[in-house]
């Protein structure tokens, strides 16, 4: 019987600092793997734990993934403080249903990231380049604290570059090396900024990450800009140990994140009880 | 499957039989040297060849739950990078249980709900463990007023799920052969079928247990007739859920429930260089650090959260997904709680209070 709870090798093949608090490491994994844009994996740092980050480069059969990852606990310390090229961690999944790339087609997707939850829908944004030519638009929204803190700088222009698809930048707040929009991320949705014209609302889709208190506050914004609950979805957060639906802590009403998410239609969970924390 | 007599005091020949199988766990009637209104208890020990002569199976359930037969509170489930981990193979050593009750039965098919039955994942050491299992159950004699198996559409004596099941009538038992290799036991034994009055008499026993439990929890039986609706409504509202404020989190409604499997995987550094660990412990939805995340965000951080999610758990969570209620009735978390909660007392209040919200 095959041991859920084993985690596989994987090497460290490259570290990438995004910004002072946040790095990109590349794996390299044992054997090819197949995962969906939005699944995930747990990654462990061996003696100290495990932890669940999205992969953020392009899904499908790999040998090689990249993970985004924010120092922010226990194993994120780990890895930050300690963690080389050529070190062996261990890898488990992938896990989740992933985004639902189906409901995409022939639409425009709104993506709406914030810090480091560009990550997992940098691999939702390859996903989508793949299949440009079912999609309508790709309108992607990105807030950081300052312009130290965006995460896949150098990625940015390549992307607005590409044919029916639009990145619009903002920083928490103003910063001589600026000069772009200012605010938080939900001003880019602004009836007078993005969601009159540019967006046709009615047959589109949004996807958002980040911080749970951003969800929160894109969710609204959205939904006052004429979204329903159905064409919303969220990258939800909650802590995670089996990843397979059994350990009982990361759910969301009936719901458990690690097996019928963590990408959910808001639709689904917005009547249950803490939902934004 | 037959039903045959065995006489009380030949309840030894039964467990040398059984002996044969593995080692036995038993529900027995123990002295325990402090307890607060008794000076005996029912606790699971393990049989040897010495002490089965004086066995009696218990009329009541065990203080103590037989899930740690199947989830222990503590199981390494890795050693990593270790190749022969990743495959675990099936075990064939065999445990046996005595003394299980309707209660313990059920518990174990809820639990087979998450570790066994969900085809996307199967816990190999759960399966294996539950696998290893022979199962000798019994009827309860008598009942006390922490038992609610009634409200939970159960019984107080087993149906299914057992391998021989012992109900006790006057100068002994009646075994109710459940399986095959209960049929294989019991037929190493030479036991007179069992006479109709002496089914009767088993019957007539069951009955007496039902009606008073049912006696028992008859003010209860409105706010458990729906529990999920119920539930589900009080989502988002404190009202009704004023019993919680005396929780005080010890997790202890948990520990001796016998389906709360919630765990936790934890992560040690092994005895050689580069070598780890990884054990599955039993964890708590009471503790605090239950829904931590890194960066301080907890969704579940007021403790009337934490103290509500047992019971979405219990009665919503686990019924929308499994269509069974993950609440056995043993009343195991009401004779433990410090803080005196019981669990048909908070649903009926949550209950009177959503239907005065109507």
């Amino acid at each position: 019987m095959e041991n859920i709870y084993y985690p596989r090798q994987a090497t460290l093949k490259n570290i990438k600092e995004e910004t002072p608090t946040i790095k990109t490491y590349r794996f390299k994994l044992d054997k090819k793997l197949k995962f969906k844009a939005g699944q995930f994996m747990q990654l462990t740092v061996p003696g100290v734990g495990e932890a669940p980050f999205t992969p953020s480069s392009a899904p499908g059969e790999v040998k090689e993934m990249d993970i985004t990852i924010m120092r922010t606990g226990n194993v994120t310390d780990k890895l930050h403080d300690e963690a080389k090229v050529g070190d062996t961690l261990a890898l488990r999944g992938p896990f989740g249903k992933g985004y639902p790339m189906d409901k995409f087609e022939g639409k425009e997707v709104l993506i709406v990231g914030g810090g480091v939850g560009l990550a997992p829908l940098r691999a939702l944004i390859y996903a989508l380049f793949d299949r440009i030519d079912k999609i309508k638009k790709i309108h992607i929204c990105y807030g950081a604290k300052s312009p130290a803190d965006q995460c896949f700088k150098d990625e940015y222009k390549m992307w607005d570059k590409k044919k029916k698809v639009s990145v619009n930048l903002t920083i928490d707040k103003t910063h001589p090396d600026w000069k772009g929009q200012v605010g938080l991320v939900t001003c880019l949705l602004e009836p007078d900024c993005l969601c009159e014209g540019e967006v046709d609302v009615s047959n589109s889709y949004a996807v958002s990450c980040g911080p749970e208190v951003m969800l929160k506050f894109v969710t609204f914004k959205l939904l006052d800009v004429g979204f329903k609950p159905e064409q919303i979805y969220l990258s939800m957060n909650r802590r995670m140990s089996c990843g397979v639906g059994k350990c009982a802590r990361c759910n969301i009403g009936p719901y458990y994140l690690c097996k019928d998410g963590p990408d959910m239609c808001y639709a689904d969970i917005k009547d249950y009880p803490n939902v934004f924390g | 499957m037959g039903i045959y007599f065995l006489s009380g005091s030949k309840i030894s020949d039964l467990m040398n039989v059984l002996f044969d199988y593995g080692d036995i766990f038993a529900a027995r009637e123990t002295e325990v040297a402090s307890n607060r209104n008794s000076k005996s208890g029912i606790f699971v020990t393990r049989l040897s060849t010495e002490n089965i002569q004086n066995y009696r199976v218990p009329g009541f359930r065990a203080f103590d739950n037989f899930k740690s037969f199947v989830l222990s509170a503590r199981t390494k489930i890795a050693d990593y990078p270790a190749e022969e981990w990743a495959d675990i193979k099936e075990s064939r050593e065999k445990k046996v249980l005595v003394g299980l009750k309707a209660c313990d039965l059920i518990s174990f098919d809820i639990l087979d709900k998450v570790f066994l039955d969900d085809k996307d994942f199967v816990d190999p050491f759960y399966s294996n463990r539950r696998k290893s299992l022979i199962v000798v159950s019994s009827d309860c004699t008598y009942s006390k007023d922490t038992c609610f198996c009634n409200l939970m559409g159960n019984f107080p004596y087993p149906q299914s799920g057992f391998d021989i099941n012992l109900s006790e009538i006057g100068g002994g038992y009646l075994l109710e052969i459940g399986s095959d290799i209960g049929d294989e036991i019991l037929g190493k034994l030479v036991l007179p079928v069992a006479k109709e009055n002496q089914i009767l008499e088993r019957d007539k026993n069951r009955k007496k247990v039902l009606e008073n439990l049912e006696r028992n929890n008859f003010a209860y039986k409105e706010a458990f007739s729906n529990p999920e609706k119920i539930v589900a409504k009080a989502f988002n509202t404190d009202a009704g859920w004023d019993l919680g404020s005396t929780c005080v989190s010890c997790g202890a409604c948990t520990n001796v429930c016998p389906v709360c499997y919630c765990f936790t995987l934890f992560d040690r550094k092994g005895n050689k260089k580069e070598q780890y660990k990884r054990y599955m412990v039993w964890d708590s939805c009471q503790f605090k650090g239950f829904s931590q995340m890194a960066g301080n965000m907890n969704p579940r951080f007021a403790h009337m959260d934490q103290f509500k999610n047992r019971y979405y758990h219990k009665f919503y969570r686990f019924y929308e997904r499994y269509k069974v209620y993950k609440c056995t009735g043993c009343g195991r978390c009401i004779d433990n709680c410090l803080g005196d909660i019981d669990m048909r007392e908070v649903l009926s209040g949550v209950f009177a209070s959503s239907e005065k919200g109507k």
